[in-house]
């Protein structure tokens, strides 16, 4: 004898306090279950890629900032590491290190901003966010010792990076360096063990591996499913191939695996960052490239592991000063090509849930 | 100084128990006429001096708990807090009660005009009838009922349907999905809070607070050292009942907006906000009397005021609902209702089980109480210790999920699955 | 009951509740209905302390008011919505006729009654109604008990006959990896 229920269909968004910007999701339930979802994004369309189609190449690395506005640093280095490889163009080393460390702190600040969020969808009020958030403000305040803004940098340029860092940059990072590894320890201790933390987490959101290699999750989606992918390690960029980092992976694949990755990963970045910042080569920190550089005909595809997964950028040239074709592949709007399956036969609450652990940025999703 | 104590004790103006007064009063009305004319304008006045006191501590206590939780939350998360409104923030209440009142107060155009607008002044009831009850000193009780530990039950039992007539008159779907969060979650709770009380109940021999209050003035002991499992039980159920973090599923802001007070806008939803605080503030101050010996502190009553003994009391344990509402994150409604029924449920069953039979053995025999209380004492402390660790240590998550971080690769290649 | 005091709250408790009970059956929409009913839960709870009896009171408030309006509003809202429209019936007339008998029959009993009063220094109900249950009426006590066991295992029956589905937590082939402990 069963009790007849009728399915009840729930907007979540596009104005939500967590669906991470304008994202919005009708989900059927059936009581606290969801047995349909369906994923609306758009609400943030901004037809950049059409945009950089009318501006000349320098002038689109502000365009890839607002993207994937939390990790800008990354999105200005695989854009220019697609014009560089197009037009032939060679980094030097000062350009190169300083890259690095650029990118290894952007991605100590998102984490600990998904991080932060992510326990705020479990639930807990923001402590941890804020607490994180202590850490974040010194990265912060760190980009805009360099290039003058806190989160849409605009530093890397096409053959280098645009300024060259000033004194106090050096002190601060070392600082920054000794106080990390003791604060993510005192993290680690609040959050780890948390009873109620790994029962919103464990089992919620899990992804088979198979559904991940075929959906093309990177980024720590996969690494969470147990696949050691990686860009920094698969395809070495930059200069990554002469620092000494491991990936950290998890097993099953939900959400509180790509927590526990993204901590992990953390520590990993201030291990590089450890042997980069005191390997910094002097020398000249970028070549000379014409403001309106015009590279050969031909396309050419650049891929950087940015914190959210593998962003990709892929540049056609017809000669001209601006790209004939520029497309993004966007880490944040793949990764959530799998979030029907994963909240089909949650609760809402489990929604939520896995929705944060993805780290998506509606900036990238709907570029 | 014993002689000055002397001299003030139980007069009409030993403001050590604001009592002495209000007896004062009623005693003198009632001396109006021929002695016996009057009676029924003493009862009046008695009652009218009752609600009125109650509604002016609420209130105040109502605009106190407001900068407090702020200010004490924020601190945890290592932020200032409000400083601007005033010295210090203080001002805040305020400004908070100044915003919500000049905000047009939306009604939902197709839902029930009549219940919407109820619902935020019946949910006060329960918060004021509570601290009805609560003895703020030896003869400051505004009525002392012979079942009172079962009447705040019974007056909290009204919550859930309060919940529901909020989440249904807003007609929305979300409001009405918390409003029936919230009753399930209720109901849960109660009973495993019914049966701490009991606990408190049979090892006292008093269903009326003050009573209790006196058994602990009279055997110099507090009760939670008595009774740590009915006490720890009683904080856990009855915070669950107050729909705080981290049992706030029934107005989780990061997952349904506000659950059955999205529609509320302006006072109505200052109304939700102050009773919630309200009502945090009454279970401690029912943890306070029952556990932590009310307005009595080990004889100190002499010199400083009971009622401010209890005060002060009631706000240090409410900075134990703080302390809980900043660190932790929200279960899930199932997991909510697991703890409920799976683990406070047989903790409470184990306790009254215990007490009954040593409150049977020193009835029944005679014991004394210098014997019989510490032996007890240790008995319930080392149970509860033993209860509690062993059952989470073998049904908790924590213990089954591991591992702890997660696992380094280095040979990228190798590792890969084929 | 002498005094001003409690004639008078007598007389308004009985105007509240014969109200709302009025108001059960003739308020348009079923909501209205169930809150109505929870009002003269309460009334019938303060008419009790009127008699002094504060157990009875207290435990009317907690199960009446408390537990069984609960359940009440969970059965309409389980109720689809197409079923809870039409309040109108044909039955009217008979209803009201069987009403009227029967309140007739019980008003004429209530009249004919003997009702001895109990004196007004009694001890406290609490005490007298646990030496009654405990001591004389355990028997029906118990029996009471295992009657609202049975309807705890009906109910589980009825619910969770289907069978727990541990699939149902997790999307689809991810069991294989991963059981999800509840």
């Amino acid at each position: 004898m069963t009790i007849q229920t009728e399915p009840f269909i729930v907007n979540i968004g596009p104005q939500h306090p967590s669906t991470h910007g304008v994202f919005r999701m009708r989900v059927v339930l059936d009581g606290e279950k969801i047995i349909d979802a369906d994923m609306v994004v758009g609400y943030l369309h901004r037809s950049l890629e059409k945009l950089a189609e009318e501006r000349t190449y320098t002038q689109n690395i502000p365009f890839t900032d607002r993207m994937d506005y939390l990790s800008a640093m990354s999105n200005n280095l695989g854009y220019c590491m697609a014009v560089e490889k197009l037009a032939g163009i060679r980094v030097p080393e000062r350009g190169q290190y300083l890259r690095v460390i650029m990118a290894e702190l952007q991605r100590i600040a998102n984490h600990s901003m998904a991080i932060g969020t992510f326990i705020n969808d479990c639930g807990a009020w923001q402590t941890p966010l804020m607490w994180m958030f202590a850490e974040r403000e010194k990265i912060l305040d760190l980009f805009e010792m360099t290039c003058g803004a806190r989160l849409t940098c605009n530093y890397m340029r096409i053959g280098g990076v645009a300024f060259d860092i000033p004194d106090e940059f050096l002190p601060a990072v070392n600082g920054l360096l000794d106080d990390l590894p003791r604060k993510i320890d005192e993290y680690e201790k609040m959050l780890m063990e948390n009873e109620i933390l790994i029962a919103r987490a464990r089992g919620v959101g899990t992804i088979p591996r198979d559904l991940a290699i075929n959906a093309s999750l990177t980024g720590p989606m996969i690494r969470g499913c147990g696949i050691p992918f990686d860009i920094r390690k698969a395809d070495p960029y930059a200069v990554y191939d002469r620092f000494d980092f491991a990936i950290p992976v998890g097993e099953n694949g939900d959400s509180y695996d790509r927590f526990l990755v993204r901590m992990a990963e953390l520590r990993e970045s201030v291990k590089i960052l450890k042997q980069a910042v005191p390997a910094l080569p002097g020398g000249p920190y970028k070549v000379d490239v014409p403001l309106s550089v015009r590279p050969p005909v031909g396309d050419a595809y650049a891929r950087v592991e940015s914190p959210k997964g593998e962003l990709g950028y892929y540049i056609v040239s017809d000669g001209g000063t601006a790209p004939y074709r520029f497309h993004v592949r966007a880490p944040s709007y793949i990764n959530l090509s799998v979030l029907r399956e994963m909240v089909i036969g949650a609760s809402v609450a489990d929604s939520i849930v896995a929705l944060g652990s993805i780290d998506i940025v509606i900036g990238e999703v709907d570029r | 100084m014993t002689a000055l104590c002397g001299y003030v004790l139980s007069e009409w103006y030993d403001l050590r128990d604001l009592g002495n007064p209000v007896q004062a009063l009623l005693d003198w009305i009632n001396g109006w006429g021929d002695g016996s004319t009057f009676h029924w304008l003493a009862y009046v006045v008695a009652g009218l001096i009752g609600a009125a006191a109650i509604g002016l501590f609420l209130g105040i206590a109502m605009l106190s708990l407001i900068w407090i939780e702020r200010k004490a939350v924020s601190r945890i998360q290592i932020r200032y807090g409000p400083n601007r409104t005033g010295p210090f923030g203080l001002l805040q209440p305020v400004a908070d009660a100044l915003k919500l009142m000049q905000k047009e107060a939306l009604t939902p155009l197709a839902g029930d005009k009549y219940v919407f607008w109820l619902a935020p002044v019946v949910i006060f009831i329960p918060t004021l009838l509570v601290f009805g009850v609560l003895p703020f000193g030896p003869k400051m009780t505004a009525a002392n009922i012979n079942v009172a530990v079962l009447y705040i039950v019974a007056v909290g039992s009204a919550t859930p349907l309060v919940i529901f007539m909020a989440g249904w008159s807003s007609n929305n779907k979300y409001s009405l999905l918390g409003a029936m969060r919230g009753i399930a979650m209720a109901i849960s709770y109660e009973i495993p809070m019914v049966l701490s009380l009991l606990g408190v109940v049979l090892f006292t021999g008093h269903m009326d607070l003050n009573g209790i209050v006196q058994w602990q003035q009279k055997y110099h002991v507090w009760l939670i050292v008595l009774q740590p499992l009915a006490a720890l039980t009683y904080f856990i159920s009855a915070s669950a009942e107050l729909n705080r973090t981290p049992t706030d599923i029934a107005e989780a802001e990061s997952e349904i907006v506000a659950g059955y007070h999205t529609e509320y806008s302006g006072m109505k939803f200052g109304l939700f906000y102050a009773v919630e605080l309200g009502n945090a503030l009454a279970v401690s101050g029912i943890w306070a009397t029952l556990f932590f010996g009310g307005w009595w502190l080990f004889g100190l009553d002499r010199w400083i005021p009971a009622w401010l003994i209890f005060l002060g009391k009631m706000y240090i344990l409410y900075g134990a609902l703080i302390l809980t509402r900043g660190t932790l994150p929200r279960l899930r409604i199932d997991q909510l209702l697991d703890f409920a029924w799976k683990f406070l449920l047989p903790l409470a069953l184990v306790n009254v089980l215990v007490v009954a039979a040593e409150v049977t053995i020193w009835q029944e025999n005679g014991i004394s109480a210098g014997w019989v209380l510490p032996i007890a004492a240790v008995i319930n402390i080392v149970l509860s210790g033993v209860l509690i660790v062993g059952y989470t240590q073998t049904f908790g998550f924590a213990r089954r999920q591991r591992p702890r971080r997660a696992r380094l690769v280095t040979d990228t290649l190798a590792a890969m699955p084929q | 009951m002498s005094g001003f005091g409690p004639v008078s709250a007598f007389y308004v408790l009985a105007v509240l509740s014969i109200g709302s009970a009025l108001a059960v059956m003739a308020a348009r929409s079923i909501i209205h209905a169930v809150l109505f009913l929870v009002l003269f839960f309460v009334s019938l709870a303060a008419m009790f302390v009127l008699l002094s009896a504060d157990f009875v009171a207290v435990a009317q408030l907690l199960v009446y008011a408390g537990a069984i309006g609960v359940l009440v509003v969970f059965a309409i809202l389980l109720t689809p919505s197409r079923d809870r429209r039409g309040m109108e019936t044909k039955f009217v007339g008979p209803g009201l006729l069987a009403g009227a008998v029967v309140a007739g029959t019980v008003v004429f009993i209530a009249f004919n009654t003997n009702w001895d009063t109990a004196s007004n220094d009694f001890p406290s109900t609490v005490d007298a109604i646990g030496q009654a249950l405990l001591n004389r009426w355990a028997l029906p006590f118990e029996i009471a008990s295992v009657l609202l066991i049975a309807a705890m295992i009906g109910a589980i029956v009825v619910v969770g006959g289907r069978g727990v589905d541990l699939d149902t937590h997790a999307a689809g082939p991810a069991t294989r990896l991963v059981r999800r402990e509840r």
